[in-house]
């Protein structure tokens, strides 16, 4: 098994012989050790069991973008994604985004790329994969990576603004 | 006789009342204060962190300790009955705490509330207009695919609830259905609601008559007939419904995702027969609703709470009652609809006279004629509108209900443009008036009631047209095919209605020990961005920095409760609540001032950035903290303890309830849409490459909550014009899309770019002028697509939405 510890400087865990059912995950720099069952989705674990609510729950059938976690890098669909796959996995959620002040909630928040709120951790969690990997997209590329995230307050168009700002803010250092 | 005359003939009595009280009055309210916040760009949106952080918390969120799950039954079939249903097996399951039949006493028989206006507390006219409880709590018949029914569980985790579901055997019985209201007028037609006689829903039949129709068409150059579909959509908004209950043996408490938590809470004690000072009632964040979650008497509301309610009584442990997103797909329809309309016209494009008939699935609410009644000078109108059950689940509205009232405008002002090959936006200003009156009627009001007088549709117009390059691109029908192939439509339309509608409410404002300001009144966020302006208002009136303000919206039990947008109207309504007591609030710490600056009277006094101070000599001045410091609510030491603490409340009725045509008294706002559609003519696909709103907001308290508005609609008329269809299978009578992977909605990619323009003339009756602009957006541009791709293809498509296979029907290639 991959050596999980190795990655978080400030944690460390000893190697222990994990039984049936317990996966190890490092949310959000931290790392847990827990016992799921097998029909649990990495969303039930995060939002139910976590309490890590910003996580939502919209269509519940993978249509939504809502629930979105980046997992190793990239995001995915929690809702659709099983937690006992994911031992030894790093998951990023909109808490840990918020925690290290990423540019992207200011700059949603001064762009009114809201309206309910509901969908909006979804959002900010897709832009952050986006930008990880792309420093400085497009109004296309933005729009199509935020593609697959529903808002049915119709926020879309004020959604690259937001994510193009910070993006600029991130290159600046 | 003046308008303002007729205006006092016709007010109810209860208004009359209000204006002696100078609670109501009609008429612009002039501004009294310096716009520092108001209108200001930039202002740090005040629910923004949470939302973005993931920090908010929606009612879905909500968790208390030993709480139970609890999961209600479903009609499988589109018309059923139970003829014997046996719980053992899942009451046996490990896990199942408890199980409440339809068969029960706490249920049996017994039928979910009705709301005000079914009981006719408001409008005894409105009495059983398809708002009526015609459904159980728990009933024995389903009459529609989804029904809630049969029996309802709580378990020790949802999927226990569930599979307990799966467990109860039931003996159906299956009955004949109908999904069309066209066929359920028939008279083989299977009648579906229990105990009637037919599928009409008569109480009333809903007619409208104005002038002389039959004069109109003899007076007409030209009559035309045509017809128009509106096929199922609906709401689906972001947050499943929930509610969470914790049953205190007589007393209870409850977290709700409710649009309306005061009926609410009313109608439930009423249910359980326990008084409402018994029920405290929380509201937290909300997924967006905007009027989806407005009927407190739905299944999905009053239904729920009332379930769930009962399990707690039953198991003394807090229930979390949760709907699945296939619940939220019966019941919560939008307005469907088949439509004859009969126009007659000069050949100068004045229309003489309209006749319509509108035939609606399970519908509840408008004529459909109504903005043409508004919004126009058409002297002869008349309109029978036939509200009919059929087989699925009871209509909603949400944003609006007047849906097929902006597409009977479109349709009928676009068809006469097309007919005479004028531009619709000659034959638009040609009929542009209200009820009967030319424009003059409107300007005449405005002078005499303190407006400006100024027509600003046609400011409206042209600043669209200049966005869009109307001059330039519009043309014939069918008669603009692009370098890719595809052939180009423009089009245009207005409207009238949307001023400040209606609501009541109430609220406090209290400025705290140390000098900040605090907004206290209950307040469901349905999606519109209300809490920034409010805090904006505040600051302006009192005289502080807009960071010093804050909203505390959660608690009912405060006593102060802003209007939800049931009534179709938000910051106009909560505007002037919030201001009046934010006046009042500056009026009680100038009076305690004046005692600290040793001043005759608080008017010597003036307050600024914060700041109090003497007009006189502005050298005197002393921070809001140093005059409260004297005035709070409680402090150990009664020595400290010298003043009231400085709190005011105020109460406001915004609005006519009802419509302009109860007081005579015209809406004042208006708007121009316009859109540019690409459409493929080998597919039928079409393409909204570009969208124009021109609103005059009157005032835009918060530019970038107007703009969202406008965003936020043109994106849900797109979406529900050109995608969304529920689709039920015509042989079982099924739903066959109850999810959001088959039911598409509106993506970023399913529309182009959005220019959001707005004026600011004054003319709305909410506060600083202000009229709405949340609603009217979304239910305006689904009509503006048929136009669109009759200008692209030069045939009608009016049956919605606007799917490729319609297109290519149009263009004779399928």
């Amino acid at each position: 098994m991959h050596n999980i510890a190795t990655d978080v400087a400030t944690h460390s865990v000893e190697s222990l012989t994990l039984s049936d059912n317990v996966i190890r995950l490092i949310i959000n720099d931290e790392i847990h050790q827990l016992r799921v069952e097998p029909d649990w989705t990495l969303h039930y674990l995060i939002h139910d069991r976590l309490g890590l609510t910003g996580t939502k729950t919209f269509c519940d059938r993978g249509a939504c973008g809502s629930c979105t976690v980046i997992l190793d890098g990239r995001p995915v669909l929690s809702c659709m994604t099983l937690a006992i796959e994911c031992d030894g996995k790093r998951v990023e959620t909109i808490e840990g985004i918020a925690a290290k002040q990423h540019p992207l909630i200011d700059t949603y928040v001064k762009h009114h790329a809201m309206q309910c709120g509901y969908c909006t951790p979804g959002f900010i969690v897709t832009a952050k994969a986006l930008l990880d990997r792309n420093p400085d997209p497009t109004d296309e590329e933005t729009r199509q990576a935020l593609a697959g995230n529903l808002c049915r307050c119709g926020t879309y168009p004020q959604h690259p603004t937001a994510v193009r700002e910070a993006a600029q803010i991130l290159r600046k250092g | 006789m003046t308008m303002a005359q007729e205006s006092e003939t016709h007010l109810p009595g209860s208004y009359q009342r209000l204006r002696a009280d100078g609670q109501y009055r009609v008429g612009a309210e002039p501004t009294t204060i310096a716009f520092n916040h108001i209108g200001k760009r930039g202002e740090r949106r005040v629910d923004g962190y949470e939302k973005a952080t993931g920090k908010a918390l929606y009612t879905r969120d909500m968790v208390l300790p030993g709480m139970l799950f609890a999961r209600v039954m479903r009609c499988p079939y589109a018309h059923a009955r139970i003829k014997q249903m046996d719980t053992r097996s899942a009451e046996a399951l490990p896990g199942v705490r408890a199980i409440i039949r339809y068969d029960d006493p706490e249920v049996k028989g017994r039928a979910l509330n009705g709301s005000y206006f079914a009981q006719g507390w408001a409008r005894p006219k409105l009495a059983g207009w398809a708002l009526k409880p015609v459904h159980l709590v728990l009933a024995d018949e389903g009459w529609h695919e989804g029904q809630p029914m049969g029996v309802v569980i709580a378990a020790d985790t949802e999927a226990i609830a569930e599979q307990a579901l799966r467990l109860v055997r039931v003996e159906w019985e299956e009955l004949p259905f109908v999904l069309d209201q066209e066929d359920a007028l028939k008279p083989d037609a299977p009648v579906l609601r229990p105990g009637a006689t037919s599928n009409e829903i008569h109480d009333p039949r809903k007619t409208f008559k104005f002038g002389d129709v039959e004069k109109g068409f003899q007076e007409a150059d030209r009559v035309i007939e045509f017809q128009a579909r509106r096929r199922a959509h609906l709401w689906a908004g972001a947050e499943m419904p929930s509610v969470l209950v914790r049953w205190l043996d007589g007393r209870m408490e409850l977290w709700v995702h409710e649009q309306q938590p005061y009926h609410a809470k009313q109608l439930l004690a009423e249910w359980l027969d326990i008084g409402m000072d018994q029920i405290t009632m929380n509201t937290v964040y909300q997924g967006c609703s905007f009027g989806g979650r407005g009927n407190p008497a739905n299944h999905s509301e009053n239904g729920m709470n009332i379930l769930a309610t009962l399990l707690s009584k039953r198991t003394g442990r807090p229930i979390k009652m949760l709907y699945d997103r296939r619940d939220t797909f019966f019941g919560e329809s939008g307005d469907i609809a088949t439509s004859y309309f009969k126009v007659g016209f000069k050949n100068d494009g004045t229309i003489t006279a309209v006749q319509m008939k509108n035939i609606f699935a399970v519908y509840v609410a408008a004529t459909g004629v109504d903005h043409l009644v508004e919004n126009t000078k058409i002297p002869n109108l008349s309109c029978e509108a036939i509200p009919v059950d059929v087989s699925i689940g009871p209509a909603w509205w949400a944003r609006c209900e007047h849906l097929p009232s902006c597409l009977s405008l479109t349709l009928v002002f676009d068809h006469v443009a097309a007919e005479l090959g004028m531009d619709p936006i000659e034959v638009a200003l040609k009929n542009d008036g209200n009820h009967g009156h030319d424009v003059s009627y409107l300007l005449q009001y405005m002078r005499e009631h303190g407006f400006p007088e100024r027509d600003s549709l046609k400011e409206c117009i042209e600043i669209g047209k200049r966005a869009i390059g109307w001059d330039e691109k519009w043309h014939q029908p069918g008669a603009r095919k692009l370098p890719n192939g595809k052939l180009h439509g423009i089009a245009f339309t207005w409207d009238h209605n949307w001023d400040d509608s209606r609501g009541t409410g109430s609220a406090a404002v209290m400025i705290e020990n140390d000098g900040s300001v605090n907004i206290i009144g209950q307040h469901v966020d349905i999606g519109p961005n209300p809490w920034t302006p409010l805090c904006q208002i505040v600051a302006d009136e009192i005289g502080v920095p807009f960071e010093s303000v804050h909203i505390k919206p959660w608690t009912l039990d405060t006593g102060f409760a802003l209007m939800s947008p049931d009534g179709s109207a938000n910051l106009v309504a909560n505007g002037a609540i919030v201001r009046k007591a934010a006046q009042k609030a500056r009026r009680m710490l100038l009076e305690l001032a004046a005692e600290v600056f040793e001043v005759a009277c608080p008017e010597e006094l003036d307050i600024q950035n914060g700041a109090i101070f003497v007009k006189a000599d502005p050298g005197r001045t002393k921070t809001i903290r140093q005059v409260v410091t004297k005035a709070m609510p409680m402090h150990c030491s009664g020595a400290f303890w010298t003043q009231p603490p400085v709190l005011a409340w105020a109460w406001h009725a915004q609005g006519i309830w009802g419509q302009a045509d109860e007081t005579g008294r015209p809406r004042l706002c208006r708007q121009a849409h316009f859109m540019e559609v690409e459409v493929d003519p080998d597919t039928g696909q079409v393409d909204v490459t570009r969208v124009v709103n021109v609103n005059d907001v009157g005032k835009a308290v918060s530019p970038e909550a107007v703009e969202g508005q406008m965003y936020g609609g043109t994106i849900l008329g797109v979406s529900r014009g050109l995608i969304e269809e529920m689709v039920w299978d015509p042989r079982t009578g099924v739903l066959l899309n109850g999810n959001l992977l088959d039911y598409k909605y509106a993506t970023a990619l399913d529309c182009g770019p959005i220019d959001t323009c707005f004026i600011e003339t004054g003319l709305g009756h909410g506060p600083y002028g202000t009229c709405g602009i949340g609603e009217a957006t979304p239910t305006i541009i689904p009509a503006l697509l048929s136009p669109a791709v009759y200008n692209a293809i030069g045939k009608w498509v009016d049956d919605f939405p606007i799917t490729p296979e319609k297109v290519l029907q149009a263009l004779g290639k399928i």
